[in-house]
């Protein structure tokens, strides 16, 4: 199976404290990646070190096969890796449509209009982006993150901030996407349920290190995800 | 990668702007109605224009109007940076008076043709701006507008050294002279310190500056500066690079400044360290705010209103005091300057005079 992500011995360290240890993960295209683990796992550093926010302490990241550790974040995009943001990144006082239009010219996007209609957008595109309620800017944010085709794109904690029902709907809007542009996402969240429910595989972090990951079956079913994750209603 | 050659996007098929959402009608943009519109307006405006001096017949009134027109195009820089980069510029004086100097030099000690002078003083200007810009537009925020001060304020101290008194003239500053059968735009020296002569060429200058300014403001360029104004990181994370627009600006606007600063010269014939001086940097600054630079004409009324205010109040003293006044009162009352509250208040009266209309029908 080709991988379109693949990251080796992620870690990343503030000062004295590693927030990231030796984590590797392997995502192929069209597969729905979760990470999950408790506040402080290391969740959105992890995030950072793979799209490059954050410089990495030691590892690789290799986007397709290329070594990209050392690329910078712009060089990524347009090369293929995007990213959404836990706090909603949008360019607030352009509209949805000047700031897609925008975007959708420079990564190359052949199909705007199938975005837009995939995360339900379209009665918002001459709203000025921060006028619009917060849901609708975070899909603002993940559909500029899946502008362009990129071939893995990063979401950090789309359903962070929005209703049940809008959490549920975003992580089927993810799950369709990601099959139908057969996009490896990884997907870091903390509405664990959701996970379970769209995953294809899944990685638990704790303490910035790997707990268990596979399947959500085989997940579910670790005994140290019981222990330390699930607790004891699992 | 075979995708990733796919995805260039210089592959995709060339569209008109509004064509990858339809129905678009794209908000801004440059389609070439737009642009036609744009330019026959400059032109018309350009024209009435020239007859400003058969209007304003009192040479003082011209020679406000034309000073006006000169600060204001120097406010149009610094408004243009800060508008569309979110740069607040300290040190446009650095090539505003590179520029004046430039041109004093070039004509009296060089012995070039003014229009030589010109065209050297202000890519001169450019350039300067182009390697200070290579290094400042790095660090946006305060430490910019920290780091244009200092180097606004080391150029001034540069010029000053007795040690090139030779070239600038220290504090005595520098006369600019040409020869006498030489003309720059059919003026020659001895008229040019006259405002209704040297008013066309002040005029044309402007007129081609707000035109740029426009047309850059309204294309993919421009929307690209105000997206990384507004947010760097998601403008990097879309594949924008951030750091070369933000020079570009930069430049662009350095290169403004720098004409500012020729015409200056050639109007006073004369160039001293003042032209470089930090009052003279905040100055164009708060005539940009007070005119509002947000506004493409803001900054150009700024310059106007400052240059007025100066020839009335500054006999009394207290010019400064009155600038600090009237900066305090744009920020704080007039949010968008001069010709921001101007067009709110259009636009409000507008809603107001319809809401009475509908509800008398």
């Amino acid at each position: 199976m080709s991988t379109a992500l693949q990251a080796t011995g992620v870690t990343l360290r503030y000062g004295a404290v590693t927030a990231v240890s030796d984590v590797d993960i392997s995502v192929a295209p069209g597969i729905l990646h979760g990470v999950i683990g408790p506040n402080g796992a290391g969740k959105s550093s992890f995030m950072d070190a793979l799209s490059g926010r954050r410089k990495l302490s030691a590892g690789t990241v290799k986007l397709g096969g290329q070594d990209i550790t050392r690329r910078s974040v712009t060089w990524r995009r347009r090369n293929g890796m995007a990213r959404s943001f836990q706090k909603t990144s949008v360019f607030g006082a352009m509209t949805v449509r000047t700031q897609l239009d925008m975007v959708a010219r420079k990564t190359g996007e052949d199909d705007l209009d199938g975005i837009v209609d995939a995360l339900s957008l379209r009665p918002y595109l001459d709203e000025v982006c921060s006028s619009i309620a917060y849901g609708h800017q975070r899909r603002v944010d993940i559909a500029m993150a899946l502008l362009g085709r990129p071939t893995v794109v990063l979401l950090d904690e789309p359903g962070a901030g929005l209703s049940v029902e809008e959490s549920a709907q975003m992580f089927d809007h993810i799950r369709a996407l990601c099959t139908d542009r057969d996009v490896a996402v990884v997907l870091v969240e903390h509405d664990v349920e959701g996970v379970f429910r769209v995953c294809d595989e899944i990685t638990v972090l704790n303490l910035g290190a790997v707990l268990a990951s596979g399947t959500p079956a085989e997940v579910r079913a670790h005994p140290d995800v019981i222990e330390a994750y699930l607790g004891s209603e699992a | 990668m075979s995708t990733t050659a796919e995805q260039v996007p210089s592959e995709v098929p060339a569209t008109d702007p509004a064509a990858l959402l339809a129905p678009a009608p794209v908000g801004s943009g440059l389609d070439r109605r737009t642009v036609l519109r744009g330019l026959g307006l400059a032109v018309v405006v350009l024209v009435v224009g020239l007859f400003v001096p058969d209007v304003i017949s009192d040479p003082t009134n011209m020679g406000i109007a034309t000073d006006g027109v000169v600060l204001g195009i120097l406010a149009l820089s610094i408004g243009f940076l800060a508008h569309r980069s979110g740069l607040i510029s300290l040190g446009h004086t650095a090539f505003y008076g590179a520029s004046a100097y430039g041109l004093a030099i070039a004509t009296t000690s060089w012995d070039w043709s003014p229009m030589q002078a010109i065209v050297f003083a202000v890519l001169g200007g450019t350039v300067l701006g182009l390697v200070i810009g290579a290094f400042v537009v790095r660090t946006p925020g305060v430490s910019f507008l920290v780091l244009t001060l200092a180097i606004g304020q080391a150029l001034h101290q540069l010029v000053v050294q007795d040690s090139v008194r030779e070239t600038t003239g220290a504090y005595d500053g520098l006369a600019v002279t040409w020869g006498a059968d030489d003309k720059v735009a059919g003026i020659a020296q001895a008229d040019i310190g006259n405002a209704a002569t040297f008013w066309p060429l002040a005029w044309v200058s402007l007129v081609v500056v707000l035109v740029v300014l426009w047309l850059v403001g309204r294309s993919r360029f421009g929307r690209v500066l105000e997206a990384i104004r507004e947010n760097e990181e998601r403008a990097r994370f879309s594949g924008f690079n951030t750091y070369v627009p933000r020079l570009i600006a930069f430049t662009l606007s350095s290169a403004i400044a720098s004409l500012a600063g020729a015409l200056f010269a050639l109007k006073a014939s004369f160039v001293s360290p003042d032209t470089l001086s930090f009052v003279t940097a905040g100055d164009s600054l708060i005539a940009a705010i007070v005119g509002g630079f947000a506004t493409l004409v803001g900054p150009l009324v700024g310059g106007v209103v400052y240059i007025y205010a100066q020839s009335e109040l500054s006999d009394s003293g207290n010019l400064q005091l009155f600038t600090g006044i009237a900066l305090v009162v744009a920020v704080v009352f007039l949010r968008g300057g001069i010709v921001g509250a101007v067009t709110d208040g259009g636009r409000k009266l507008r809603t107001i005079v319809q809401t009475r209309k509908g509800a008398g029908r």
